[in-house]
């Protein structure tokens, strides 16, 4: 009973995704946007925790990505679909090459060249002002993708999340879990026993890269424009961790899970309380984070192992 | 994912309410936790109130329905459908800053309902993210661009020099944040001032204090190099007291010294520094004994907020939904073609000082204020030195060298 | 020897490219030395939290915002000077600080430290939040004469009140350095930082001594937030952006080296504010603080790997 319900609920969730443009208004849909993108970017970053780094240049890879997929645009003349994609492979292309440089550091090191690589992506593309539009910012003159119609860009950034998703279940099912999962927990052994660890984790540091500069693809080709402040944004590193955090790392569900609650709450409160909802949100984030420090997946799997306890 | 059908459906009940007959429903978009958006929406509020309280529209109440947009473009743009297709507001009003207003733009067309708006400048993105008429005629763009201000400076400038002769301005500085609103006011400046030669112009980007920098001594040391008659500042208004206490201690004191942030800090005025800097804006206490709406509005204002309107903004958007009461009640509709034609008819007295008409800019149709002031501190007041048809005080001129 | 004998040639290498700098641009010498001043002060707290409690504190700037707030209407009310308040200040912060420990980040010490990284980022947010809800995003600044005091050298004339953050820094590093070398409790913190659990078996209350290393820490952290007041507006967000400064320079200087931070932070501040004295460099200023995080990172890491 319990297997059957467990396989049968991912299959109704996919369903009622794809479906949910048949039977919701233009507003749940735009929430739903957000959300999925937001959720994409906390699986990616979960992906590459695996491995035990933690990166904290999400935001620097999808602004690449913005700007890739921009520029190629308005400058390159590059149909938009088509530039998602390319946003994805360049991304993915400046992360292979970077990550000769840095996948040999560890710890908090890692973590904080990955966010000085995206603060020098953000200065490189503010001080291009002729090429990249500077701080003012780009704009798609033709306008959005898909005319601007919601579902469309509902399945698009749908479609993105998708690919996150197959990704990170691709890496929990195939030897590449084992082969991350060896060297979170121990790097010695893991290497001792054979594990190529830079290739490891270099795959993995692309993978992710690729799907986050694809997802800021999405993302301006959504509102049809790119500006530094808005796709470097801090929000786009900070918000993925604590919504893959407040979730349950290490797992696919975790973050999804987590970007529901962030995602929701933020909109729910916003409208709520329209003077002072960030510090209720804040305040939940530290409450969260204090009493369920495994995220909900953690709760989740404790109420259950005590609902099983109790039955027998 | 029914869990999440089902928060969504609860947020639509929750906020939706009943739409009453005979209301006119106002959608208004700002950053909340920004102060021009808190006044903004305050001050709408109150526009709102008056007219309801004078009978509302032919019969008719106004509603206005506030959604904060956090100054994030996807914020933003789920501002817009909330409001459109949950409370099916009939017009919008709001913005300020540009990289939000970048995220409403398509769901605006997509609605194809009329926009007042009472912010973003940027013309480089917003204006051209808006295009041509007629797609964008929907959009009745209240705050000048940034073009305008640089030409409404030049053309000030010129005018004070010709009524005070002993004004002379050769050689203009300009220490620009270096963000989006310091660039185009950089690149608005040498276009409009180096144009003809006449002046020399010379500039230099810092690090607003507001995104973490406040380290002026690289760009005023280049100033002071350059020695400007007129140096100016675009910035916002952490800068404004620490940049003029870097200039004493550099013993840095140009002819004119006028700053152009969109606020100024809580207390300015009473710095010994601050008297005789000029600035640009568009409104001032001052102006409360010279004009009578702006008086009305701010003696309104005080007596339901008990605190001073701190920006123009606060003005913009009451302006914005006063405008707006009237474009309504002569089109007898809010349908888009007819109140847009309606609106295109005003002639509307501001609080702002002047008369507010909608004219076709670089790229869209429906431009409304295209001139800022120029004002100067005196004795903690911000006195407005031109135009000249609205000045309360005449210019203290050169900027006391300091002591 | 040949490591003594390399630190020489380094030494005298940075006297002589000092002295040429100082003969060419005087000014970038004396702002880089002032700007590195501020940077150090404010990174210096965040490294012995780092260093002993082993969390990042993403509330950092957050707390110095907090202690500038609390001075600015103290000293408002009060007609008082913020110079007058650095000390009360700081006590009133640490007790403030040791309170945030007890009620949040002590609960999170066990867990995973991005727990604890995204917990202090709950914490600041509630606190720019908070401060933005009752006193708005308006920003405050006291009028102080002192802070524009000046001098003359020949044909120079600049700023001195900022070779203040210079005193605070050296005093913070100085003192520190005393306190955790010299005293018992500084050996003891000391001792926790490097390993806990042996700190715990020979009898050191392990988690008394991170809430007491927070709380000086956040001391640190409110006397500079009362002389920050002197030169600086302030506003919510106005910590926020000297978190991640301070973090990247406890990074370059390696964690639980607060001397280094002073180092760091000088070749900081000297090198933006040489870049920033020219035309053709001066938007790139910004840049050097990540690509020289970057470079000393990475050498530091390939040297590790050679040794």
């Amino acid at each position: 009973m319990n297997r059957t319900l467990a396989r049968s609920l991912p299959v109704a969730a996919i369903g009622v995704a794809i479906l949910l443009p048949m039977f919701m208004g233009d507003y749940p849909l735009q929430v739903a946007r957000n959300i999925m993108l937001y959720m994409a970017l906390a699986v990616t970053w979960d992906m590459l925790l695996r491995s035990g780094q933690i990166s904290f240049g999400i935001a620097g890879l999808f602004g690449l990505g913005s700007y890739a997929s921009i520029l190629a645009v308005v400058r390159g003349g590059m149909p938009g679909w088509l530039s998602i994609p390319f946003a994805g492979l360049f991304a993915g292309l400046a992360a292979f090459l970077i990550g000769f440089l840095i996948l040999r550091l560890r710890h908090t090191y890692f973590s904080i060249v990955t966010l000085a690589l995206g603060e020098i992506f953000r200065i490189i593309i503010h001080n291009m002002h002729d090429f990249s539009g500077g701080p003012e910012g780009i704009v798609v003159q033709q306008g959005i993708i898909f005319g601007g119609a919601s579902r469309n860009l509902y399945w698009l950034t749908l479609a993105g999340l998708a690919v996150a998703l197959l990704a990170s279940y691709w890496f929990e099912k195939s030897k590449v879990r084992f082969a991350l999962t060896a060297i979170r927990n121990n790097e010695i052994s893991a290497k001792s026993s054979g594990v190529n660890i830079f290739r490891w984790l270099l795959l993995a540091f692309v993978v992710t890269s690729a799907i986050q500069g694809m997802m800021g693809g999405i993302f301006v080709m959504s509102y049809g424009f790119a500006s530094p402040e808005t796709v470097f944004s801090a929000d786009f590193t900070l918000l993925p961790l604590a919504m893959a955090l407040l979730g349950g790392i290490h797992s696919t569900v975790g973050p999804i899970l987590g970007g529901l609650l962030l995602g929701l709450v933020s909109e729910w409160l916003k409208l709520q309380i329209p003077y002072g909802h960030l510090v209720v949100y804040g305040v939940m984030i530290v409450v969260v984070i204090l009493f369920m420090p495994q995220g909900l997946l953690g709760l989740a799997r404790k109420t259950m192992r005590a609902a099983g306890r109790n039955r027998k | 994912m029914k869990r999440f059908v089902l928060a969504i459906a609860a947020i639509a009940l929750v906020v939706s309410g009943v739409a009453a007959q005979g209301t006119i429903k106002i959608g208004g978009i700002w950053t909340l936790a920004d102060i021009t958006g808190k006044q903004g929406s305050a001050a709408a509020q109150l526009a709102v109130d008056e007219i309801n309280a004078a009978g509302g529209i032919s019969g008719k109440t106004l509603q206005l329905i506030v959604v904060d947009d956090e100054g994030k473009a996807d914020k933003a743009a789920a501002a817009v459908e909330k409001l459109a297709t949950v409370d099916k507001v009939d017009v919008f009003v709001g913005g300020m800053a540009s990289g939000a207003e970048l995220g409403k733009i398509p769901s605006f067309k997509k609605y194809n309902k009329v926009v007042m708006s009472t912010g973003a400048a940027g013309s480089a993105t917003v204006e051209k993210a808006l295009g041509p008429s007629p797609e964008s005629d929907f959009y009745f763009h209240l705050h000048p661009w940034d073009y305008n201000q640089g030409a409404s400076y030049a053309e000030g400038w010129d005018a004070i020099q010709k009524k005070y002769p002993n004004v002379q301005i050769k050689k203009i500085f300009l220490a620009y944040e270096e963000g989006a609103f310091g660039k185009s006011s950089w690149d608005s400046t040498k276009i409009l001032f180096g144009a003809d030669k006449r002046y020399t112009i010379d500039g230099a980007p810092f690090k607003s204090a507001l995104l973490g920098g406040g380290d002026y001594t690289a760009v005023l040391e280049a100033a002071k190099a350059f020695k400007p008659d007129l140096f100016l500042w675009a910035g916002y208004d952490a800068d404004a007291l620490p940049l003029l206490e870097q200039s004493k201690a550099m013993k840095f004191s140009p002819g004119i010294y006028l700053g152009a942030p969109p606020g100024w800090p809580i207390g300015f005025g009473s710095s010994r520094l601050a008297n005789n800097v000029m600035l640009y804006g568009m409104w001032s206490t001052a102006m409360n004994d010279t004009n009578a709406q702006s008086k009305k509005f701010y003696d309104a204002y005080v007596k339901r907020y008990r605190e001073e309107p701190a920006t123009y903004f606060a003005l913009l958007a009451y302006d914005a939904v006063k405008i707006l009461a009237n474009g309504i009640k002569a089109a007898g509709t809010t349908e888009t073609a007819a109140l847009v034609k309606a609106l295109e008819a005003t002639s509307y007295a501001s609080a702002l000082g002047e008369t507010i008409t909608f004219k076709p800019s670089n790229v869209i149709k429906h431009q409304g204020i295209t001139r800022q002031k120029i004002l100067q501190w005196q004795g903690g007041l911000q006195e407005v030195i031109w135009p000249f048809e609205a000045a309360t005080a005449a210019p203290v001129y050169p900027f006391p060298a300091w002591k | 020897m040949a490591l003594k004998r390399r630190n020489l040639i380094i030494s005298v290498f940075a006297l002589a490219a000092t002295a040429a700098l100082l003969l060419w641009r005087p000014t970038v010498l004396i702002y880089g030395l002032q700007a590195a001043g501020l940077y150090a002060a404010i990174a210096i707290p965040m490294g012995l939290v780092l260093g002993i409690v082993h969390i990042v504190n993403l509330a950092h700037g957050e707390f110095m915002m907090l202690a500038s707030y609390a001075t600015y209407f103290t000293c408002k009310a009060l007609g008082m000077d913020p110079l007058i308040a650095i000390v009360p200040t700081a006590i009133v912060t640490a007790i403030f600080g040791w309170i945030i420990f007890q009620l949040t980040i002590r609960r999170a010490l066990k867990a995973p430290e991005l727990n604890q990284l995204i917990l202090t980022f709950g914490i600041a947010i509630v606190f720019s939040q908070a401060i933005n809800l009752v006193f708005t995003s308006q920003t405050y600044k006291m009028p102080l004469d002192y802070v524009s005091a000046s001098m003359d050298i020949g044909e120079l004339t600049f700023g001195i009140w900022s070779f203040v953050f210079v005193a605070a820094a050296i005093l913070f590093a100085g003192g520190l350095n005393f306190f955790l070398k010299r005293t018992t409790t500084g050996k003891a913190a000391l001792a926790v930082g490097q390993n806990p659990k042996g700190a715990a078996i020979v009898g050191i209350d392990v988690y008394r001594t991170y809430g007491l290393v927070f709380a000086l820490a956040i001391a640190l952290v409110g006397a500079m937030g009362a002389l920050f007041l002197t030169k600086s507006a302030i506003f919510p967000t106005v910590g926020s952006p000297f978190t991640m400064k301070s973090f990247c320079l406890v990074a370059m200087a390696g964690v639980g080296n607060i001397p280094g931070i002073l180092s760091a932070s000088v070749l900081l501040g000297l090198t933006e504010n040489f870049l920033r004295a020219f035309r053709g460099s001066r938007e790139w200023a910004d840049i050097v603080f990540f690509v020289l995080i970057i470079v000393v990172i990475m050498s530091r890491s390939l040297k590790g790997r050679k040794s």
